[in-house]
């Protein structure tokens, strides 16, 4: 293996998705690239299962072995990776994401499946505050999921069938069980699916305006996570804050937001095998 | 040899069995024999060996025993340990004990015995107090009155006298019980990825509900195992957990904190099977000073110990670099008095010292660990990606 350039492998597992990215790690503080990335739909299949195949999908499509890996790491639910070299907390890899995708965000805003929580950092990526939503999943991508199925919609339609509403309707933003019945009141009262698409976005979006004023955010802010690839999210947060007077941040969206847990995991990976490497040479010293 | 998965399967089944099986079986196998069950922390288990008798810790129903009638005997504000064990008792999963021995752990554990009494629950009761002067010759000399008087207890069930060769014979057992336990944490404090912390807290427990000669064959199995290269090393960093040697973390917890990013390296959830540091002298004309003595010279730290002499603070601090630590863990039960009131005597010496610690608070019957999780995942990275960088107080 070259040390100049290393490989390594970033897993996230999440309530409903796995990541996986495959890196080459440059640490000279150039730039690490992207050889090749991967999600995959957990559904009820075992967890397990599912991130043994993507590895393998990973490494057998780039024609590399799982001895060719420095470095395998994962997040979110890592215990399902059982041939990680190390786990990050999913909050110390979403934010080291966020700064790879968007190097100048200073608030990394995670909007996964089971919460949204936002994370106010330094240009390292290393943490220095965060707010998160909750336990209520009506603040969370599986509620969009959820509802998006009610609606007859793929969750990938969501975000562009919400550009297209005129009149929106907010459901309920305190409770998912509410806000489904909202839904399907919304339904039975002959509202359009892009306003009430766009009525879900703006709801969850209020709570991710209210986390970013209780933390005191900085902009540039970057939203990444699942939902950070819903377009229709981002001009619903970007409309409400402008409205709420929160005219000072200034958004920033990838069409790579989704892999922010994974590549956050893969570059601290890459970033550990060097620091053990140094540290196991002193040692030897 | 058992496989090593085999070794923990049995030992997980002990461990956990609230109807204490092994015991009752090994009374059934000869008439005449007497069961003492213990509460945690530390109990001198030789001296009921000795008198023919099976010593059984009773460490609570953690998170498989629903409790209802034991909360009718304490306030909402009091640890949750013994109302379990109350419910074990009133549910007769102890009906085959003899007696109880309640050590001095705090004010709860001591009114937990003044419940048995009033309720008559088990042959004897006994309040074990420790000795808080350690001057051998006051000390010392009131804890052999102390064991003489437990051996009264159970000579009076069974009828036997226990003799100088029986103790002697009985120390060795223990001596050779705590040596292999070291063997393990010796073994895992280099490679802990051979043995995970739920493994080796399943072994140890199941060490304080069978004979001891019994446990003694499994972990003679489990130490030659682990001397293997077996496991796959993990990027971990390596923590001491304290505070959580009475009301016990159920396994989840106990698991959750590796998965999270830790090797957990020491600890005192059995801290009782470990509270004896090296060998009690097992060739002497007087055991119960022999046993009397290695508590008051070779104690490990304890929350039930006032030893002003030789600052807890300073011992936990040792351990942590003895054993190549990178932080500690406080985990605390909640309203356990003892724990909480130590933790922040740690944590102020351990902020002058520069060791890096977090705490949190769990009950035995907490199922729900992602907080705990996220806050020892969070601490797991702060020291991997940053612990070059002060630490801010």
């Amino acid at each position: 293996m070259n040390d100049k350039m290393i490989y390594t492998m970033g897993i996230d597992m999440g309530g409903s998705y796995a990541k996986g990215v495959l890196l080459h790690y440059d640490p000279t503080g150039g730039i690490h690239q992207v050889l090749d990335k991967r999600t995959e739909k957990i559904r009820k299949r075992n967890p397990k299962d599912v991130a043994l195949e993507m590895i393998g999908r990973l490494l057998e499509e780039n024609k590399l072995e799982e001895k060719d890996i420095a470095y395998l790491a994962s997040t979110g639910e890592g215990e399902m990776v059982e041939q990680k070299t190390g786990h990050f907390y999913s909050m110390t890899a979403h934010s080291r994401g966020g700064i790879f995708l968007a190097p100048e965000a200073r608030t990394v805003v995670d909007m996964g499946g089971l919460y949204v929580r936002a994370i106010k950092v330094d240009h390292r990526g290393k943490v220095m505050d965060y707010k998160m939503t909750g336990q209520c999943a009506s603040g969370s991508g599986q509620f969009i999921e959820n509802i998006s199925r009610y609606l007859g919609l793929a969750v990938e339609e969501v975000g562009e069938m919400s550009l297209k509403a005129d009149c929106p309707e907010v459901p309920s933003g305190i409770c998912a069980v509410l806000a489904e019945t909202d839904v399907i009141n919304l339904v039975s009262k002959g509202l359009s699916t892009p306003n009430i698409v766009k009525g879900i976005n703006i709801s969850i979006a209020n709570r991710v305006i209210k986390l970013l004023g209780s933390l005191k955010a900085e902009s540039p802010i970057v939203l990444v996570g699942g939902m950070g690839m819903n377009v229709g999210m981002i001009q619903a947060i970007r409309e409400l804050a402008e409205e709420s007077g929160s005219k000072d941040y200034s958004f920033l969206s990838h069409p790579d937001a989704i892999y922010s847990g994974a590549l956050g995991a893969a570059v601290w990976g890459g970033f550990r095998y060097f620091k053990l490497k140094e540290k196991q040479f002193v040692f030897v010293a | 040899m058992k496989a090593i998965r085999e070794l923990i399967a049995e030992c997980s089944t002990q461990a956990f069995d609230l109807h204490f099986t092994r015991a009752k079986e090994w009374k059934a196998e000869k008439e005449g024999r007497v069961v003492v069950g213990y509460m945690p922390i530390y109990f001198p288990r030789e001296i009921i060996h000795a008198a023919g008798a099976l010593p059984v810790g009773i460490f609570g129903g953690g998170d498989r025993k629903q409790v209802i009638k034991g909360d009718a005997y304490y306030q909402s504000y009091i640890c949750r340990i013994p109302r379990s064990i109350m419910e074990l008792v009133l549910d007769k999963h102890t009906a085959h004990f003899d007696g109880y021995i309640f050590p001095s752990i705090c004010d709860v554990i001591r009114n937990l015995s003044g419940i048995f009494k009033q309720q008559k629950i088990g042959k004897f009761v006994k309040y074990m107090d420790f000795p808080q002067n350690f001057l051998p010759e006051i000390g010392g000399v009131y804890y052999q009155q102390e064991m003489a008087h437990v051996l009264k207890y159970i000579k009076d069930l069974n009828g036997v006298e226990v003799t100088t060769d029986a103790l002697n014979h009985s120390i060795g057992l223990y001596n050779k019980n705590r040596e292999l336990i070291e063997l393990i944490y010796h073994i895992r404090q280099e490679f802990p990825w051979r043995l995970s912390i739920e493994d080796v807290y399943h072994v140890i427990r199941a060490g304080t509900v069978i004979p001891v000669e019994e446990h003694n064959d499994i972990l003679k199995q489990v130490c030659a195992h682990i001397q293997q290269d077996i496991g796959k090393p993990q990027d971990k960093i390596k923590v001491v957990i304290s505070g959580a040697f009475c009301e016990q973390p159920s396994i989840g917890l106990i698991r959750a904190i590796e998965e999270a990013g830790c090797y957990v390296v020491d600890d005192d959830y059995m801290l009782g099977s470990r509270m004896i540091m090296g060998p009690v002298d097992p060739d002497t004309d007087n055991p119960l000073e022999a046993i009397a003595s290695a508590y008051i010279r070779q104690s490990q730290y304890s929350s039930s110990i006032y030893d002003v002499h030789d600052p807890k603070e300073l011992r936990l601090a040792k351990i942590v670099k003895d054993r190549g630590a990178d932080g500690v863990i406080f985990a605390s039960a909640s309203f356990c008095d003892p724990s909480l009131l130590d933790a922040p005597i740690f944590q102020n010496a351990f902020d002058r010292m520069g060791i890096r610690y977090m705490a949190f608070q769990f009950s035995e019957n907490i199922n729900q660990f992602k907080v705990i999780k996220e806050q020892v995942g969070a601490f797991s990275d702060s020291i991997k990606l940053w612990d070059e960088e002060p630490i801010v107080i």
